[in-house]
């Protein structure tokens, strides 16, 4: 979960993610020495004694500032589509899962092999025991198999939501109608949280995911105990 | 408790209150590379031509370079280890999993003895 005050991205907890963190850390070095080269250019200029009130054009320095940008953008690109192509693959997921947004809550289905539904609704703050996170827990959790790769179909029953888990680099919009695919790997056990990213009424700060990544003999065991308690 | 934890932790240094060089990996490194080519440029720069504000750009400009170039090999090294990682991760899963089976990666094909009458 994101700390208080936290501005980076969260740690990664999925290879995709791992990937997009990496760009994002490629990005803003690049940004970062471009900002430096602005702030001395600026000082440069306020401190320079000097006015050449003459000068109407200069091509070599018109060719390196049209050639640099260029090849400071391709730099960029690379790394951006190879990721954009990586986060469209499916590889055969061992897990489908469907998660569907209403007001206010989550329900997940567990339907690949026996029927096994349940709704995640927040855990409201009163209700908190000591150590559980504010406005981010969930009476039940969406727990899938650590290392295994799940596809999540999401959609919606009323209104548009959106499925969000940030460790993972994951956001889908549930669309009422509309069956949208998003595909990922926990590579870590843990729990992960997310919330709902699309405006979808009162409460809409207030329904969050929460994830969690077990190995998969935990996962059996707790299937099997949700199909019995169901 | 997290408290504790965030007393532990030292609080990231973010240049130009953007890039934190603490927590990003190959930053801290980059950037003082960087600062001790830019100084190693301006001062040979000076001492050769003994003009200030040039050698001040070329300062600048051997920082740009030091930091960029010392960013894509360390992030470079990094990416071949982690992909290196990630066989040896396969590795070992694929070991345990096919261990004793035809596909056993470590098993040594036997010779074909041919049978004859003995």
């Amino acid at each position: 979960m994101a700390q208080y005050t936290q501005l980076g991205l969260q740690d990664a907890a999925s290879p995709l993610m791992e990937e997009l963190l990496h760009f994002h850390d490629h990005a803003l070095m690049i940004i970062t020495l471009i900002s430096a080269f602005v702030l001395y250019i600026i000082l440069t200029m306020v401190t320079a004694k000097t006015t050449d009130k003459y000068i109407l054009d200069s091509q070599e320095v018109e060719i390196i500032w049209t050639v640099l940008p260029a090849i400071i953008l391709v730099l960029i690109a690379l790394p951006s589509l190879r990721i954009l192509y990586l986060l469209d693959e499916i590889n055969d997921p061992h897990l489908t899962i469907k998660a569907m947004g209403h007001q206010w809550y989550w329900s997940y289905e567990y339907t690949d092999y026996e029927d096994l539904g349940f709704d995640s609704y927040m855990v409201p703050t009163q209700d908190l025991t000591p150590g559980q996170f504010r406005l981010l827990e969930a009476d039940h959790r969406m727990v899938i198999p650590v290392e295994s790769p799940i596809r999540v179909l999401v959609s919606a029953e009323d209104v548009l939501h959106s499925w969000a888990v940030p460790s993972l680099g994951v956001k889908m919009d549930a669309v009422p109608g509309r069956l949208n695919q998003v595909a990922f790997v926990a590579s870590r056990p843990g729990v992960f949280f997310g919330q709902c990213s699309e405006i979808c009424g009162a409460n809409h700060s207030f329904m969050p995911i929460v994830v969690e990544a077990v190995p998969l003999e935990h996962f059996e065991n707790w299937s099997s105990l949700m199909l019995e308690d169901a | 408790m997290s408290g504790n934890d965030e007393e532990n932790q030292s609080k990231g240094f973010k240049i130009l209150g953007i890039l934190d060089v603490q927590k990003t990996p190959c930053a801290r490194e980059a950037f003082l590379y960087g600062a001790g080519g830019s100084a190693a440029a301006g001062l040979l720069h000076f001492l050769a031509t003994s003009r200030v504000k040039r050698s001040f750009d070329v300062g600048f400009a051997g920082f740009i370079v030091t930091t960029l170039g010392s960013w894509f090999y360390c992030r470079f090294n990094n990416a071949k280890l982690r992909i290196q990682q990630r066989l040896i991760q396969e590795g070992i899963k694929n070991k345990v999993v096919y261990e004793g089976t035809v596909l056993d990666p470590t098993k040594k094909p036997n010779a074909e003895t041919p049978s004859g009458p003995t």
